[in-house]
């Protein structure tokens, strides 16, 4: 499950100018640091939302959920929006108990990730906002 | 059936009271390949050398490998006769347990004769030895003659044949020949291969501390008298055997005033029997006890030890009178020098007085004073009585009628010493068992206990206490003994008061060093302010006097403390408690402790290295642990994140030496224990507040804050979250209820 200490590759896809990064199944220092990493690539790199897919994710710890908090962050620099989706019931509570869910939504999948940015983009763009 | 007797005094479904350590004893024996000896330290009368006499029968019957060989040394024997006793013994014994026939191991016989009756597979190996014994006692060469026969065993030994040696050294005179005699046969005894050696506690250590293969190399194991009802049961058999009709009254006097000595009961009944005199009675009881005292076995036994201790007349007339008048003090004490100068002989004379004194536990000497043992009735009944008749030059039958008058009027009140001492609740053992555990706060203060309890079944109160929020963190005590050993001043028994030493947190500081002082008062109402105040002050004294510098008083009384009284000790910041709160809370940290002592057969343990994602092994590991008792899956992973998070803090707090991170996890009824422990440092503002100032300060912060969000996990993961201090580092122990 763990990751080994050679660099493994974050699986990210790009969709428009929204990048979907996956988190492993154990997010902790190393891990955290990688999203973090492909995260501020991406945002240099031109995307305009960010989807944390945690599908894989079984487990996280202190370390790594802080490093997530570097991210929200490096979104809220660029502008960019930033969406966690496919978060299990265990950490979407330890991410409620440590203040994230205050600065981040939640939700069910990317596919209501993406629509959830389709809808923000919409309402940013219409003539009543 | 009975097993037969052959060295012991008594059967075995007679000796009571000493099975586990003629087990140990017999255990010894067994393990043929390590050659360590097995040491009693005997206090004096104890029954220690039955207990060698018991073990020897039992290996006999047994007939397994080794052989046992039995040897007692007598006072004044000298150094040649006793190596030939020792020599004529071991061949006897030897050929006895060869031949199966326990009749040969006592039996008169010759050396020749021994000859004669060894099996042919022996008697080359004995022929030799007792013609080369001949030669050497011809040689004229007394030290020779005793190494040679000390070595007897030995020599058989290295012929293949196992020998186990019972050593018994209880009867040695405390004189520098016979102690070099009992050196010289310990020596010889530890390179024979396994022995058991029995001497008297404060004698065998220092026989045994200069023999090579000695001391350094056995086992030792302490003989402590008998508990009052293995005594009971004792006099209960030894009243039988020598048909001397007893009841369960004197039966128990009988114990108390004898200090539950086997020596003392055996002599008591003896004479009993002798007298034909029932024991139904105390008057009957303390008539026959004060003739021994005065001219009986008791008498002879403290005779010979005085005449050993002073063998001339006008020092022990001396002694007696420096003994009697500071027993007769109020610390019971004196200085070396000023019984030095008392007793007006030279200094080596003084210090074997001294020692012998000590060996024989009449007094207790230490580098600077000389205090007499005044615990024993025995001893002091028999040190007043010959000071009266020898030093005072009183009338024999004023001693004699005084002390029979004496020891009748002090009969009901040492069966009163011992129902109160029942009755106590054992408070020293009790704050023995104080180590750091959190306690509902209520038990300590027995106004909030009477608002909230009174008159609620146990049930329901345990269930209140349970919820209770306000704890109270007990020290962990490292030292507790009775207050009298303090301050004789202090009126109140041994069991009733406790002076306990003890850390704060187990953290091993001045700031943290308290001293507990607890007290027993007697009651039969709510005790009323005055009482108590005059229990605060007394204590406070005590403390004061000893130099304590951060003390609890803890005050318990039957019923609990009056509204004023209860105000009082608010005031002084002193804690009360009724007896229900003390057995509610007595109940709580003994169950804690006998769970912590049963091991458990749920309990694992792991050890991982801190080193990248060890953490999660050990949390795939509790996962399967919790599994096993139906946690829900929530709450399965609400553990493996805690104790995740309790590893990431060990690796990174700790600067652990070993880079390892010690677990445990044990299932109890209704809850997973887990205990994450590392080597190193502790951080400071862990242990002091058991983590308490890192929760607020992390809730302080800004959410955003990087790091420090282990801590405050555990504690909102996991149902109980304690730091303890360790030896050498930290633990954390978190607790997960069954829900």
């Amino acid at each position: 499950m763990a990751e080994t200490a050679a660099e493994t590759p974050v699986q990210t896809r790009r969709i428009g100018d929204t990048a979907i990064i996956y988190a492993s199944d154990y997010l902790n220092k190393l891990s955290g640091e990688r999203i973090e990493r492909e995260c501020k690539r991406q945002l240099e790199s031109g995307s305009r939302a960010l989807v944390i897919n945690f599908r894989d994710t079984e487990l996280v710890n202190s370390i790594g959920v802080s490093i997530l908090m570097g991210v929200i962050d490096a979104a809220e620099q660029s502008n960019a929006r930033l969406i966690f989706s496919d978060v299990n019931t265990h950490t979407a509570s330890l991410f409620e108990m440590l203040g994230l869910t205050r600065h981040i939504m939640l939700v069910k999948d990317e596919e209501e990730a993406l629509s959830q940015l389709n809808t923000q983009t919409n309402a940013a763009g219409s003539p009543a906002s | 059936m009975t097993q037969q007797r052959i060295l012991a005094n008594v059967n075995r479904d007679e000796f009571v009271g000493r099975d586990a350590e003629l087990q140990e004893i017999v255990r010894h024996a067994s393990r043929l390949v390590d050659r360590r000896g097995l040491i009693l330290l005997a206090a004096p009368g104890v029954g220690a050398a039955e207990l060698l006499r018991q073990a020897y029968d039992q290996l006999f019957f047994r007939r397994g490998d080794p052989i046992p060989i039995y040897f007692a040394l007598r006072p004044g024997d000298g150094s040649a006769e006793t190596a030939r006793r020792f020599f004529q013994n071991f061949l006897q014994q030897y050929i006895a347990y060869r031949r199966v026939d326990p009749s040969l191991c006592d039996a008169p016989i010759g050396l020749h004769d021994l000859v004669e009756l060894a099996l042919p597979g022996d008697y080359e190996l004995v022929a030799d030895l007792v013609e080369s014994f001949e030669r050497q006692r011809a040689a004229n060469d007394e030290r020779d003659f005793v190494r040679f026969c000390l070595n007897a065993p030995h020599r058989v030994s290295a012929s293949g044949r196992k020998v186990f040696q019972l050593i018994d050294y209880l009867r040695l005179a405390a004189s520098r020949d016979e102690t070099m005699l009992g050196q010289e046969l310990a020596t010889a005894v530890a390179r024979s291969g396994s022995f058991t050696s029995v001497g008297l506690r404060r004698q065998i250590v220092s026989l045994l501390r200069g023999v090579e293969d000695g001391q350094e190399a056995a086992e030792t194991f302490h003989l402590k008298s008998l508990g009052d009802d293995d005594a009971r049961r004792m006099v209960d058999v030894v009243a039988r055997r020598y048909e001397v009709e007893t009841n369960e009254p004197t039966r128990d006097l009988i114990v108390q005033q004898l200090n539950a000595s086997p020596f003392f009961i055996n002599q008591l009944f003896k004479a009993a029997r002798e007298a034909k005199t029932s024991l139904t009675n105390f008057l009957n009881c303390q008539r026959l006890y004060v003739d021994e005292l005065m001219g009986g076995r008791i008498n002879r036994h403290f005779a010979r030890i005085l005449h050993e201790v002073a063998p001339q007349a006008q020092n022990r007339k001396t002694l007696l009178r420096v003994l009697y008048e500071s027993a007769a003090g109020e610390t019971h004490k004196a200085s070396l020098w000023a019984w030095k100068k008392r007793l007006g002989v030279d200094a080596a004379e003084f210090e074997r007085i001294v020692d012998a004194l000590h060996v024989h536990e009449l007094a207790n000497s230490s580098a600077a004073f000389v205090e007499v043992n005044v615990d024993s009735y025995v001893w002091m009944d028999f040190l007043r009585a010959q000071y009266r008749l020898e030093v005072a030059g009183e009338a024999r039958a004023l001693v004699v009628a005084t002390t029979l008058l004496d020891t009748i009027k002090r009969a009901p009140q040492t069966m009163a010493r011992k129902y109160r001492r029942e009755t106590a609740l054992g408070l020293r053992d009790l704050v023995s068992y104080f180590n750091c555990q959190n306690l509902p706060a209520s038990l300590f203060h027995y106004d909030r206990f009477a608002a909230a309890h009174k008159g609620a079944d146990t049930e329901s109160v345990n269930e209140a206490l349970d919820a209770e929020s306000d704890l109270i963190r007990l020290p962990q005590i490292v030292h507790a003994t009775g207050c009298s050993a303090y301050a004789a001043s202090i009126p109140c028994g041994g069991e009733r008061c406790a002076v306990a030493h003890g850390f704060e947190a187990a953290d091993y500081t001045d700031e943290n060093e308290v001293v507990w002082l607890a007290v027993e008062i007697e009651s039969k109402l709510e005790a009323s302010r005055e009482l108590t105040e005059e229990w605060c002050i007394r204590l406070t004294a005590l403390a004061r006097d000893c130099g304590f510098q951060k003390v609890r008083l803890w005050l318990i009384a039957p019923e609990g403390f009056s509204p004023e009284a209860c105000k009082l000790l608010n005031e002084q910041e002193a804690y009360g408690s009724s007896r229900r709160q003390v057995e509610l809370l007595t109940a709580r940290i003994k169950s804690e402790v006998r769970a912590e002592q049963a091991g458990h057969v749920d309990e694992y343990e792991m050890i991982i290295p801190m080193s990248a994602d060890t953490e999660l092994i050990a949390a795939h590991a509790v996962e399967q642990i919790a599994r096993r008792v139906n946690f829900r899956p929530e709450a399965i992973n609400q553990i493996k994140t805690a104790l995740i998070e309790a590893c990431i803090n060990a690796a990174e707090h700790s600067l652990s030496p070993d880079r390892k991170i010690y677990q445990r996890f044990r299932l109890e009824n209704d809850k997973l224990v887990i205990t994450v422990a590392s080597r190193g440092v502790v951080p400071a503002n862990l242990a002091s507040d058991n983590g308490h100032e890192v929760r607020a300060k992390d809730e302080k912060e800004d959410s955003k804050s990087r790091r420090g969000w282990g801590l405050k996990l555990i504690q909102t993961l996991m149902d109980e979250v304690e730091f303890e201090r360790v030896d050498d580092g930290t633990q954390l122990r978190m607790t997960k209820y069954i829900r």
